[in-house]
């Protein structure tokens, strides 16, 4: 027990881990960025100053598809394009109507964002591989078109424009060029590490990783991906308006789809999600070869694929990913995570809680008619009818493979019915999107929690405070709950528990009527007493509505109001636990030991 | 106009040949490792480059229908190979998509190579095939015979993963890999044979397609890019659908260059590739795969 307790003393010091390591990658990668982008400059070596100058705009267009790629998991091959596109529009603008360059780069970013935009729509259709496909062909026809449209982009000779005044040496001794550039690249990792702490961010991050998550939340996934896309394609298009004004000279052959790949190299390379993993990136793949190989310039290129091969084969990870799990791997261990959601129940108790009136609504939470849905020739449900009433605990059970789990995803919009209606709330949800109806009150939890290792333990539950919509939870409460769960690591919470994270991450949410997707798995018979104990009070104290299915019957008839036995998509009883318990059909259920 | 249109068809559907074989070679590989190999098209390309290196094939036709079958080993070995290196860290790492960037890898360095071997020009070859009048249409014989190939492939990836043992394992694996480990199965040797396989496919293909094609470092990423609608198109994993989406994608490009130009070639694969991704992802020929919740 000695050490339990001084493991406990060790843990505050490691709190805040995971938000630590972006704010220390973030300044490693400005201050090298400052360092590479400032010293050529002072020491007046033009050839280098331009380098570091591509260079650092490379990162910032890498770091931007880091963004994309990891945050919101959208695999886009085709960035290249839409700095082009903001690099071309802004030059063509200022060189033949002859407008001031910051009026072209406005024009710039607008062409970008409606290329971002364009990029989004296959992401609504498809996504992994083949997106990147699509964004790849994209790509490579940019240039292919910029020739083409020869009229208006001047075709392979390019676009000369001349900025030589922002290229001269102020008396700090370096020029507007360089600080500009600085300043934008670190500006995008910044933004990148704040916008992983908003809400917006944390929406973006479930979208990514389990759209089902995210529709149970209110989220639409589709909307977040487009938004995902719009806000990289207009960072994209601020950087691409740079790049005439660093080099000089704009041409179709500087849009190639190398440059794409690079940038999705130098992502991968460089370690994805990592914020120093950009900068290491296109340091090792676009830097090195240059500078080790500038006499072999024939060479650049096989060493260039060459180090990304041997990278990958070494470190899968990336470098600064390897790195991470390597230093993550030597710390201490910490003890097993426990999730006290008596807590949450403890704030909510007496007259100044959250405003919760338990019992008050009457009427119906749930009513389903003859819901009827096959899956070819099987019916998974065969007429169904289910009424729920509010602040009761439901129970539906049945044994496997009747229908309990598909009539769960009919109510919360994961399925469609054929025939029959649905209505939650009062309104009928038969044909609305997942996300609409988890705005209505309906939350759900998961037969595999949705719990996300990628993310805090407070981060996990911190997403439902956000999809609270008509909710607001007092300040203390989040206070005391996000200090018992900020140094939390969710791979140390066991199974059981993880449910409850999900659970109190529902109940967060503001959900009137809970789904229950087989609850006590995993849970040992004493955890499952106190999971009984935390049912009855979330519908006594915090007037909630539970729908539970379940295989452990004990636990059932323990505390549901009302039961409906399923069995082969049909009906088979309903009523109170006393009333049904010598239905012949459940009389059968039980013969099998207690559970279905 | 007729006889342009009937030029224009039977070209195009030469070219679909070409992204068939390619789109065939996708799939068998696909199927084995749902690994889409980026490389394939600068793997045509080197077949084709065997064609240039071994010249004299150029005015000999029996020669050169010897060469077929040993530039098709040479790239089956050379496809295994790099089918090995992709495959070593999916073994044990968490980051299951590395495949993505050792096939780039791959592609890109095949690319400096030829840029070192043989300069920024491009090669070409010479076919001993002479041009063939068919439907009144004379049509250069690489054509035919890409068409001929394309049918033959077909037919022999069909016998192949139907009829023998072994093939029978490999579509094993493009089922359920799951279960055919479980089944005892040697997954991992059945992985490269998928890929020598296809290495075999794009050798022949490039090695008969040499004088179609400008035999440069560039060229590589056009034929990987419309293989991959060519078996989008089709339904990925069809080989059906490869010959149709191939042929399809052929007469269409073809169509594209003979009347708007050239260089739309590629925003027209991507329109097309574009309109059946929104209308129906799955493919003509494919099978719509759902998640569990």
């Amino acid at each position: 027990m000695t050490s339990t307790a001084k493991l406990y003393a060790a843990a505050p010091t490691q709190r805040r881990a995971r938000a630590k390591t972006d704010t220390v990658q973030l300044a490693i990668a400005c201050v090298l960025i400052i360092l590479s982008g400032l010293i050529p400059d002072l020491a007046g070596n033009d050839y280098w100053t331009l380098s570091f100058q591509l260079v650092n705009l490379f990162i910032a267009v890498a770091a931007l598809q880091n963004l994309l790629m990891h945050d919101a998991g959208q695999t886009s091959f085709g960035q290249g394009a839409i700095f082009g596109v903001s690099a071309y529009c802004a030059s063509v603008v200022a060189s033949t109507y002859g407008l001031p360059y910051w009026q072209a780069a406005c024009c710039g970013v607008l062409a970008a964002v409606l290329a971002g935009f364009l990029y989004a729509l296959p992401s609504l259709r498809v996504q992994g591989y083949y997106l990147g496909f699509v964004t790849m062909s994209a790509a490579t026809v940019f240039p292919e078109m910029l020739v083409a449209a020869n009229r208006y982009t001047n075709g392979i000779n390019g676009i000369t424009l001349n900025f030589s005044a922002l290229h001269e040496r102020t008396a700090l001794g370096v020029s507007p060029m360089t600080l500009m550039v600085c300043g934008i690249a670190c500006a995008v990792l910044a933004a990148h590490v704040l916008l992983r702490r908003t809400a917006l961010g944390r929406r973006l991050r479930v979208a990514a990783i389990s759209p089902e998550a995210a529709q149970s939340l209110g989220v639409s996934p589709g909307l977040m991906r487009c938004l995902a896309f719009l806000i990289v394609a207009f960072g994209t298009g601020i950087v691409g308006t740079l790049y005439t004004p660093v080099v000089g000279f704009i041409s179709p052959a500087a849009f190639h789809i190398d440059a794409s790949i690079l940038f999705f190299l130098a992502v991968i390379v460089g370690g994805r999600g990592h914020i120093l993993g950009t900068v290491v990136g296109v340091w090792v793949l676009y830097l090195l070869p240059n500078i080790l190989l500038a006499e072999l310039a024939q060479y650049r290129l096989l060493v260039y694929g060459a180090v990304a091969l041997v990278v990958m084969l070494l470190m899968p990870d990336g470098i600064v990913g390897t790195f991470e799990r390597w230093r993550l791997r030597r710390r201490t261990s910490q003890p097993l995570q426990s999730v006290g959601l008596e807590r949450l129940l403890e704030f909510h108790r007496g007259p100044g809680a959250a405003g919760e009136k338990p019992g008050a609504v009457t009427g119906n939470a749930i009513d389903v008619r003859a819901a009827t849905k096959r899956y070819g020739s099987v019916s998974a449900l065969d007429s169904v009818d289910l009424t729920v009433r509010n602040n009761h605990i439901h129970g539906l059970v049945g044994a496997n493979g009747s229908g309990k789990t598909t009539l769960l995803n009919m109510l919360s919009g994961f399925s469609r019915l054929d025939s029959g209606s649905v209505r939650v709330a009062g309104q009928e949800v038969r044909s609305m999107p997942a996300h609409r109806i988890a705005r209505l009150g309906l939350g759900r939890t998961f037969q595999k929690p949705r719990i996300f290792s990628t993310m805090s333990l407070w981060e996990n539950v911190e997403i439902g405070i956000d999809a609270a919509h008509k909710h607001t939870h007092p300040a203390c409460l989040l206070a005391a709950l996000r200090q018992a769960m900020e140094e939390g690591n969710v791979e140390l919470v066991p199974h059981g528990q993880r449910r409850l994270v999900e659970l109190m991450r529902v109940v967060l949410k503001g959900s009137d009527i809970i789904l229950l997707d087989e609850p006590a798995a995993g849970l040992s018979p004493s955890e499952r007493e106190q999971f009984k104990k935390l049912l009855c009070r979330l519908r006594d104290e915090l007037g909630k509505t539970i729908v539970l299915v379940e295989h452990d019957l004990e636990l059932v008839w323990g505390i549901a109001d009302t039961i409906t036995v399923l069995e082969a998509g049909k009906m088979v009883a309903h009523g109170s636990a006393a009333e049904i318990v010598d239905n012949p059909f459940v009389r059968k259920l039980f013969i099998e030991p207690t559970h279905a | 106009m007729f006889d342009e249109l009937a030029i224009v068809v039977i070209r195009g559907i030469g070219l679909g040949a070409i992204f068939a074989l390619i789109a065939m070679s996708m799939n068998v590989v696909y199927g084995a490792t749902h690994i889409l190999n980026f490389a394939q098209g600068n793997m045509f390309v080197l077949g084709g480059f065997v064609a240039v290196a071994a010249t004299p094939a150029g005015q000999n036709l029996s020669l050169w229908l010897v060469l077929v079958p040993v530039a098709a080993l040479v790239l089956a070995l050379v496809v295994a190979l790099q089918g090995w290196i992709t495959l070593i860290p999916l073994r044990h790492s968490v980051e299951q998509n590395s495949w993505l960037i050792t096939t780039m890898a791959v592609s890109i360095m095949i690319s400096a190579t030829l840029l070192l071997v043989q300069g920024p020009w491009a090669a070409t070859a010479r076919s001993p095939i002479p041009p063939l009048t068919m439907f009144g249409v004379r049509t250069p014989g690489p054509y035919l015979a890409l068409m001929a190939l394309a049918i033959f492939w077909f037919f022999a990836l069909r016998w192949f993963l139907q009829r023998t043992l072994v093939g029978l394992a490999v579509s094993a694996l493009s089922q359920d890999l799951e279960a055919a480990r479980a089944a005892g199965l040697k997954v991992r040797q059945l992985q490269l044979l998928a890929f020598a396989i296809s290495g075999l496919v794009v050798g022949s293909a490039g090695f008969v397609a040499a004088p179609l094609m400008s035999i440069s470092a560039d060229t590589g990423i056009r034929y990987v890019l419309n293989g991959f609608v060519a078996a989008v198109i089709g339904g990925m994993g069809s080989n059906v659908g490869a010959m149709v989406g191939g042929a399809l994608v052929g007469v269409v490009s073809m169509l594209a260059i003979y009347f708007v130009g050239g260089e739309y070639q590629g925003l027209v694969s991507l329109l097309l590739l574009v309109g059946m991704l929104l209308i129906r992802p799955e493919g003509l020929f494919g099978q719509a795969s759902a998640r569990r919740v």
